[in-house]
């Protein structure tokens, strides 16, 4: 294929000279694409119209890479949308377009360039990524991963400890039965735990972020057992006050594991939540 | 939204995708993302290592064929019953509720997942030793009943199903070997943990720029008040009964409207405001939860 392509990386305030120097995936240059008339410029680089692929370690270091190049410019304009990985703008080509395609697209009389694409798109969607992009201003993503130990959090159940004292001067058959019923009680006792720790972490963190998003789980160990696992939308100057929450529930529950993770650019917020539902966007409930 | 959500939706619920912007390669529309569901955070894939995934799966619905959530039989195979269901998986790193459709044929039972097409579990009818429901409690409070099914290889795997009793007496009919079942088999409820009132509840949650009302549902046993939003992982609020030190009716308007709102002591969280279609029933067996009489679900 020769007609060129864009990668992008992220929609930015529009300030001159804020891709200067910054390198994106495989050590291609950045450059802001302007569209006139919003204030709005998307970070892009020239592409090939074909996705990356490759092995998991290569498409680790092309997401850092583009991690790394999203931050640089992230910094100089205080606030971004930023992409995931493999957005890629194409020329319009009619004879690829399939059946199914949204009309405007098979209803294309002249095929557009990636960059006339991009700039129609950006411009019918201005105001929102305005209004998206300064209510993200001066903010950062923070991410917190807690879980409990599994054998941690029932070390104070007194009937697992009456158990496994029980457990050391019995017969084998018996000892299987009396296994599974300790696991049973260690199961129930930290899911006790994780409930009310969530509970308590939640809120205290609501008082101290702008928005939480709940993420899925990414527990590994089987010996622990999930309690929070979310991304912060929180204000640069708050960012403290949430590890002073995370140190202090550290310190008042030994069965915690905590990651905190971060400052990143807002990637788990970026989305446009004023136009059409959004899956994992806050809950449609009235402010009171 | 984040890639995972993104790959949910693509994957699972291709009906709401927009093609805003498509690159297509060797005629196979493969980034179908639109630019604005594609705004995401791209660490997930640091993380998980998933982006090949993600394509050959995007690939794979491109190219999904009308027959997909239909089960291949094998020759001289019927089909039984086909409802929606789900397997549990539940290895060392997941456990997880994976939906699909169950197949019940005279030979097999299948859970199979559409897009991407997987048979997500399987057994032979003939490797079939024991069927029963289970009920399970799920953390937000709402009961389910699953199927139990144990394997001669003394695996076996628990199944959601849309009727489960359905599933389970068909299956127990259709099995050739002679089969252990029993009706519904629930762990008996400790005296803490019957419900007085259970229903929809909304919840102030306090919040950094101001509190939020948020609809979730509601469970008071003798043990104290739980609310669960179906959005987050586990409760937002749990009250043990002996935090409660007051309730009352509350005067402002809720999200239900007038009279709904009620307010609720705490020596832990202070003030805790609630609000319900009937705020009545929560703020009596608040009042009282040892003395309460079980209601039935609100």
């Amino acid at each position: 294929m020769t007609e060129r392509a864009l990668y992008v990386y992220a929609l930015v305030p529009h300030r001159p000279g804020a891709a200067d120097g910054v390198t994106g995936v495989d050590g291609h240059p950045l450059r802001l694409l302007d569209v006139p008339g919003t204030g709005v410029a998307a970070l892009v680089h020239d592409a090939d119209p074909t996705p990356y692929q490759g092995t998991d370690e290569e498409v680790r270091r092309r997401v850092a890479e583009q991690d790394a190049a999203v931050v640089a410019v992230w910094e100089r304009t205080g606030t971004a949308l930023p992409m995931t990985f493999n957005v890629l703008v194409a020329p319009d080509t009619p004879s690829d377009v399939p059946a199914d395609a949204p009309r405007d697209a098979r209803d294309a009389r002249s095929a557009r360039s990636a960059e006339e694409r991009l700039r129609e798109w950006i411009a019918s969607h201005a105001d929102g990524l305005r209004a998206r992009m300064d209510s993200l201003a001066d903010r950062a993503e923070l991410r917190v991963e807690i879980t409990v130990d599994r054998a941690a959090s029932a070390r104070d159940d007194e009937r697992a400890r009456s158990l496994e004292a029980e457990l050391a001067d019995r017969s084998p058959g018996l000892r299987r039965l009396l296994t599974r019923q300790l696991e049973q009680i260690r199961r129930e006792s930290a899911e006790r735990l994780a409930d009310a720790l969530y509970a308590d972490v939640r809120h205290r963190l609501l008082a101290v972020a702008e928005d939480l998003r709940e993420r899925s789980r990414s527990v590994r160990d089987a010996d622990e057992l999930g309690v929070l696992s979310a991304a912060l939308l929180v204000r640069r100057s708050d960012i403290e006050a949430v590890g002073a929450v995370l140190a202090a529930v550290r310190d008042e529950q030994p069965a915690a594991r905590i990651r905190f993770l971060g400052p990143w650019p807002p990637y788990s917020f970026a989305d446009l939540s004023d136009d059409g539902p959004q899956g994992a966007s806050a809950p449609a409930a009235a402010r009171g | 939204m984040t890639l995972d959500d993104l790959v949910e939706v693509l994957l699972n619920k291709g009906a709401v995708l927009h093609l805003d912007l498509i690159v297509a390669v060797a005629d196979i529309p493969l980034i179908g993302v639109s630019l604005r569901a594609a705004v995401a955070g791209m660490e997930t894939m640091l993380e998980y290592g998933m982006l090949r995934q993600w394509d050959a799966d995007t690939r794979a619905w491109a190219m999904r064929s009308a027959a997909r959530h239909e089960l291949e039989l094998r020759a001289g195979e019927e089909s039984v019953v086909r409802m929606y269901g789900g397997h549990l998986l539940d290895d060392d790193f997941h456990t997880t509720w994976r939906p699909g459709t169950v197949h019940l044929t005279d030979r097999r039972l299948v859970v199979l997942r559409r897009d991407p097409r997987e048979v997500l579990w399987e057994a032979e009818l003939s490797a079939v030793r024991a069927v029963r429901l289970e009920s399970e409690r799920t953390v937000g409070g709402e009961s389910r009943t699953r199927v139990r099914v144990e394997t001669a290889d003394g695996a076996g795997a628990l199944l959601s199903a849309a009727d489960p009793e359905r599933l389970r007496d068909l299956l127990v009919r259709t099995c050739p070997g002679p089969l252990t079942s029993d009706g519904p088999r629930s762990p008996l409820p400790g005296p803490d943990e019957r419900a007085l009132v259970e229903g929809h509840l909304w919840y102030r949650e306090p919040r950094r720029d101001g509190p939020l009302w948020r609809g979730g549902n509601g469970r008071l046993t003798p043990a104290g008040l739980v609310w669960k939003s179906p959005l987050d992982a586990r409760p937002a609020l749990v009250l043990p009964a002996a935090d409660v030190t007051a309730v009352r009716p509350g005067a402002e308007r809720g999200p239900g409207g007038e009279g709904t709102v009620f307010t609720v002591e705490t020596g832990s969280r202070g003030t805790v405001t609630l609000a319900a279609d009937e705020p009545r029933r929560w703020v009596e067996a608040l009042g009282s939860p040892r003395d309460a009489p079980a209601l039935p679900s609100a």
